[in-house]
């Protein structure tokens, strides 16, 4: 399968002289669900902001489909959608059909093809009937999927999530996490930064696990559970009890 | 979920809706000047026309009413300040401070005024979007090429549409203080050092936030920007507004 993620010895170090990311080396095919696990501070979300060059490395380099993202930003963004831990910080539009426009606008696409976008983006994350509300009057879980179409209506490759399910319920995490999956069936590489396993792990088809900016594990799911809380990561209840993890969504 | 805040636009079909934002720009110029030019039975007609122009648009006047409250107690801190600096027949005598019948009558007539030139403003940013209002900006800075108009007038469609963020933001800052017993502290000073510092941080978090948002949407100058068109509907109405204004100022 060809990669549409190649990142190459990155490293990245902040102003204040922390090391966030020390000599990253990853590859992500295209179409697959790939999870980084790690406790907080570990660099997941900081690899992440390479991905579309929110943040750009200090050595090594991050390619998509063979051009280097820092090259090319408006691309980077188009074909690597974000969705933020904090949906509301996202909302840029002043109601739902202002807010998912923003990005196809910001590609100059002519009105016809936003409006087009728009409909689409709505109507595969089910938020076509709230098109005139206020973002900001939608649920937790709404306001989650709103950012999804925000994003779908860049017509992206890569999906990344930054902690998906934080401050969710129960109802909103499903719905989350039956998006993801449907996304991912029609062809999305998906990648999803967590420090929860629970809802995941029985999606994924690979794992990759962060420690101080660096990645100390990556493989498959079922080989690396039993490890995770050697890395500071909750093992998923079902492991714990040597049974299979099962999705939530059955 | 988010409370509603009056201040934002709200998406409907009425007239005001409807009309070009380079007219609705216009009439809030021409109506606010032509306020300051009027006295009790043309200020009693300009009130007239906006209240039902308000209800026309949707307004949730409850709600209005609720956000407005420290407007107008600042209305009625002029109010005093008039009716007591103004020399005149004295109505009431407390030590050497008189209330004048004409301080209470200009009074009452600035604050009128001023309430016009909010209702006016109010009907404005109800009826609307922020893109419309970048728009209008951009057309009216054409003539002077030396001025940055996409950049001015994406600021100010921000400022229009962060508003009612600020608000949240210090509704849930001032909620944080009142559940860790600020109340009981009667100075004015540190409370509003309090309540001030917090509350700048959580904005420029905010806005830091946004920031990243728009870039990860690709965000810049050159975008698909609103269509401005006039019709029919928009002469008429300056017909009428500019009948309304005669009367007044006749």
């Amino acid at each position: 399968m060809n990669n549409i993620i190649d990142i190459e010895n990155l490293s990245h170090r902040f102003a204040d002289g922390t090391v966030g990311l020390d000599n990253i080396n990853l590859s992500i095919s295209q179409g697959s669900f790939v999870v980084i696990a790690g406790p907080n501070g570990s660099g997941k979300t900081t690899l992440l902001k390479h991905l579309n060059g929110l943040l750009l490395p200090t050595k090594g380099v991050v390619k998509l489909s063979g051009v280097s993202v820092a090259k090319n930003l408006t691309r980077s963004r188009q074909m690597v959608g974000m969705v933020f831990q904090d949906a509301d910080s996202q909302i840029v539009g002043e109601t739902v059909s202002d807010d998912v426009a923003f990005g196809p606008e910001n590609l100059c696409l002519d009105r016809a093809e936003v409006k087009r976008r728009v409909a689409r983006a709505l109507e595969t994350v089910g938020l076509h009937h709230h098109k005139d509300q206020k973002p900001h009057l939608l649920s937790g879980g709404e306001k989650r999927r709103l950012a999804i179409a925000g994003i779908l209506a860049m017509d992206p490759k890569v999906l990344v999530f930054d902690e998906p399910f934080s401050s969710m319920d129960y109802p909103g995490v499903k719905q989350i996490l039956a998006q993801m999956i449907s996304l991912h069936r029609a062809g999305h590489t998906i990648l999803v930064a967590a420090h929860d396993l629970e809802m995941l792990v029985a999606h994924a088809d690979r794992l990759v696990i962060m420690q101080d900016g660096g990645i100390v594990r990556d493989g498959l799911p079922s080989q690396l559970l039993g490890e995770l809380e050697t890395f500071g990561i909750r093992e998923p209840c079902a492991s714990r009890w040597g049974k299979e993890v099962h999705s939530w969504l059955n | 979920m988010a409370e509603l805040n009056v201040l934002g636009f709200h998406a409907g079909s009425s007239m005001v809706h409807k009309l070009d934002v380079r007219f609705k720009l216009l009439f809030l110029v021409v109506v606010s000047l032509s306020s300051l030019k009027s006295f009790v039975p043309s200020l009693s007609i300009l009130t007239l026309v906006l209240m039902v122009t308000l209800i026309h648009t949707g307004l949730p006047l409850k709600m209005a009413l609720k956000d407005f409250r420290y407007v107008f107690l600042l209305l009625l801190v002029v109010f005093m300040a008039r009716s007591l600096s103004v020399p005149g027949l004295p109505v009431v005598e407390l030590w050497a401070v008189s209330v004048t019948r004409e301080g209470l009558y200009q009074g009452m007539i600035v604050c009128w005024r001023l309430m016009i030139v909010i209702m006016i403003g109010l009907s404005f940013v109800l009826t609307t979007r922020s893109s419309e209002i970048k728009a209008a900006v951009e057309w009216i800075l054409k003539p002077f090429p030396w001025i940055p108009a996409k950049r001015i007038a994406f600021m100010m469609s921000l400022i229009v549409r962060f508003i009612p963020i600020i608000f949240e933001q210090a509704k849930k800052t001032a909620e944080a203080q009142r559940a860790r017993g600020v109340e009981s502290r009667k100075n004015p000073v540190y409370r509003l050092k309090m309540f001030g510092i917090p509350l700048m941080r959580r904005i420029f978090e905010r806005a830091d936030k946004l920031v990243l948002a728009m870039e990860a949407r690709c965000y810049s100058d050159n975008r698909t920007d609103s269509l401005l068109s006039c019709s029919a509907r928009d002469w008429i109405a300056l017909v009428g507004v500019a009948c309304l204004c005669l009367v007044i100022i006749l």
